[in-house]
């Protein structure tokens, strides 16, 4: 293979949030075309991978490195991050009442793509990834994700992935809360996501996401760190043993 | 406030107004009488509950001169399009220019033929006088209020110009009757004392949009403008109004809403604060019959170091009414908001619903917003509510946008239109919402 850039280096990032170090050293590189996976039990830092992988004020570098196509971007603003080719599906998004589905999707994607979507072009657009996730019409006058079930937020976010087309999908325990139907539409919008070009980050708490998203990486989160790395089956291991067998990896174990 | 207005503002000039303006002797009798019961009344200061925080005490009335005759002054005339946008399409229009832009009415003939009147106050004191003599002097339309009100007293004794909607019983329009105060820009100090009276007689059916706009004084200048608006809807009917006050940051504006709402009547109402020196308004509205329903919105931005002060009474005065009040204040720079919110439910009000909101959004460092609730219910089945909010723009919700790809000056934007369309959604005046939108814009932009 030649050495083509990684979309996603991560080198020994440690991160603080109100002087609590949470992350403690994550090593993680992720190339075009690769599905990685992050599994840890609630409390092990994976939000705050995603979260600081955005640039969460919150959350604040202390060392090490994130390198998105080469370029360090701990110092740049979200919407920087999101203009780069980043993007996070949250585990909770935020209702913004009074800002109506349509008006969002078509503000957001224009600032991302950075320039004009003409009308007729974006609701075409938006009408097919619509009815690929099985998004109702109804949704486009409601105000984001105001009322929204659970279910419902997370296809909405996965939507506005769709539109935003991101070289770097960070999917923050997308499959929480889902029934099993949903969650297959939801996978399927997910898999639609992944290009050559692209690099998918699943943060999740469950297997059974990963039934029907399969990651060619697997990695074990836990206090702070990324403590094994493995294929697929690493993950029906969890699922089967639970997360206290879980020995570090040599590199892991060696520092 | 100067207590020294009577300086300026004598018993003479009451007099000389109603003679200039060849009124009759009833009306002349009644400026008098509201100018003794505005002497007699303390001037407001900041230990009167309602004026907490306003800094009332630096209004000094004294500096103020009355409009002598309204073709001389200054000012220059503009197209009233300015006023209001294209979006609103106005069953008649009446724009009231303190200066040279005149007074001006279009309604259309079917309307008058089904007795609907529409027309300045000086022509309905000629042409229409026993109607609002009837509509003044008697307590058959809105009656005296509880709390005697300083500047709403001056107002009585002092209006010049203003406007009467007059609706016939079961006469239904469902366009806008559009009323704009057009202020001009004044190079003194001027008080103006515009006064807007509302009646809507049984099943009659009517939308209102008042705007009072000015223009930048000179460095000298400043105006004054106490207004006094007069609501009555006769049984089972229905106003929507909205008002918007977009004045200049050297003109102080006292108003005053009196809304008395009969049997079944609905009254909805949207009043946007978007500039000024300083506005304080109070809405005064009564449940007078059961099955009285008001709601009462308020939608203010407020930047530089603009000040606010807004006062609504909800007086349920009767069993089985409801009454909605909604206030949504975003404030940038250093501008300030205080909300005072009173529901008085007497001891015969059973079954009374009350609500009452108000959430304020602080964008600058340096805004302030205070929100005093008042209760005090005597009977004992009724169901009152109030919440009120001051924060800044929630974090999360800012990073979310920001996330999606808005800067942090796009995402405070799009907060703001967000919190206000929600009052906005609610107005059934067509091209209303949409016009407020625009200048809300504006104002954030700016």
């Amino acid at each position: 293979m030649t050495a083509k850039q990684p979309i996603l280096q991560i080198i020994d990032l440690h991160a603080k949030v109100e002087d609590k170090e949470i992350l403690k050293g994550v090593n993680l590189t992720i190339n075009g075309g690769e599905v990685h996976a992050i599994m840890g039990r609630n409390g092990s830092g994976k939000s705050t991978l995603s979260y600081t992988l955005m640039g969460h004020p919150r959350y604040q570098v202390t060392s090490g490195k994130m390198l998105y196509k080469g370029q360090e971007i701990s110092e740049m603003s979200p919407d920087e991050r999101a203009k780069l080719g980043l993007a996070l599906a949250f585990q909770y998004p935020v209702a913004i009442p009074g800002v109506s589905v349509s008006n969002f999707l078509r503000a957001t994607t224009k600032a991302v793509r950075g320039k004009e979507i003409p009308v007729k072009e974006f609701r075409q657009e938006l009408k097919a990834q619509m009815a690929k996730l099985g998004v109702k019409d109804e949704f486009l006058s409601r105000y984001i994700n105001d009322g929204f079930s659970g279910g419902e937020k997370k296809r909405i976010e996965i939507l506005q992935l769709s539109l935003l087309k991101p070289a770097l999908a960070i999917l923050d325990e997308t499959d929480s809360g889902l029934d099993i139907d949903a969650l297959k539409t939801v996978s399927e919008g997910i898999n639609a996501l992944a290009t050559p070009e692209t690099g998918i980050l699943l943060i999740t708490h469950y297997q059974r996401l990963l039934n029907y998203v399969q990651p060619q990486f697997v990695h074990v989160f836990q206090d702070g760190q990324i403590l094994k790395s493995g294929g697929p089956d690493l993950a029906l291991e969890l699922e089967e043993r639970g997360y206290d067998w879980v020995q570090p990896s040599p590199a892991v174990a060696a520092k | 406030m100067a207590e020294n207005a009577a300086n300026t503002i004598a018993k003479e000039r009451v007099c000389d107004l109603a003679t200039r303006n060849g009124e009759p002797r009833w009306l002349k009798d009644l400026r008098l009488n509201a100018w003794e019961a505005y002497l007699k009344l303390p001037a407001p200061n900041h230990r009167h509950e309602e004026w907490h925080k306003t800094g009332i005490e630096k209004l000094d009335l004294s500096q103020y001169g009355l409009l002598e005759e309204s073709k001389s002054a200054p000012g220059k005339a503009r197209d009233k399009s300015e006023l209001v946008a294209k979006s609103i399409e106005a069953a008649a229009t009446l724009t009231q220019g303190y200066g040279a832009t005149g007074t001006f009415v279009e309604l259309d003939a079917e309307l008058a033929s089904k007795g609907v009147i529409f027309k300045s106050l000086s022509s309905a004191i000629e042409e229409n006088e026993d109607l609002l003599k009837t509509i003044l002097t008697g307590d058959k339309y809105v009656p005296e209020s509880d709390k005697p009100d300083k500047f709403a007293l001056l107002n009585r004794a002092l209006f010049q110009g203003g406007v009467l909607l007059y609706v016939p019983a079961g006469v239904v329009i469902d366009k806008p009757f559009v009323f704009n105060v057009d202020m001009p820009a004044v190079a003194s100090k001027l008080a103006i004392f515009p006064r807007v009276i509302v009646i809507l007689e049984s099943n009659a059916q009517a939308q209102v949009v008042t705007v009072s706009g000015d223009q930048a004084a000179s460095a000298d200048g400043g105006l004054f403008v106490d207004m006094l608006t007069e609501v009555y809807l006769g049984a089972n009917a229905r106003l929507s109004g909205v008002n918007v006050d977009k004045l200049s940051d050297t003109t102080y504006q006292m108003s005053k809403t009196r809304t008395h709402v009969e049997r079944d009547a609905h009254f909805d109402y949207l009043t946007c604060g978007l500039g000024a020196k300083q506005i304080k308004s109070d809405f005064e509205t009564v449940m007078a019959g059961p099955g009285s329903y008001s709601r009462v919105q308020g939608l203010v931005l407020g930047s530089g170091s603009e000040q606010y002060s807004y006062n609504t009474t909800q007086a349920h005065k009767t069993p089985n009414a409801s009454s909605d009040i909604i206030f949504r204040v975003a404030l940038k720079d250093k501008a300030q908001s205080i909300y005072q919110g009173n529901v008085l439910v007497d001891k015969i009000a059973q079954k009374t619903s009350a609500f009452q909101s108000n959430k304020n959004l602080l964008l600058g460092q340096k805004a302030k917003a205070d929100s005093i609730p008042r209760l005090e219910i005597l009977a004992d089945d009724v169901k009152c509510s109030h919440g009120a909010t001051v924060g800044p723009v929630d974090p999360e919700q800012l990073f979310y946008l920001q996330c999606r790809g808005l800067s942090v000056q796009e995402a405070q934007e799009f907060i703001v239109s967000g919190f206000f369309v929600q009052v906005l959604d609610t107005v059934n005046i067509t091209g209303a919402a949409a016009w407020i939108g625009e200048l809300v814009a504006q104002k954030i932009h700016s």
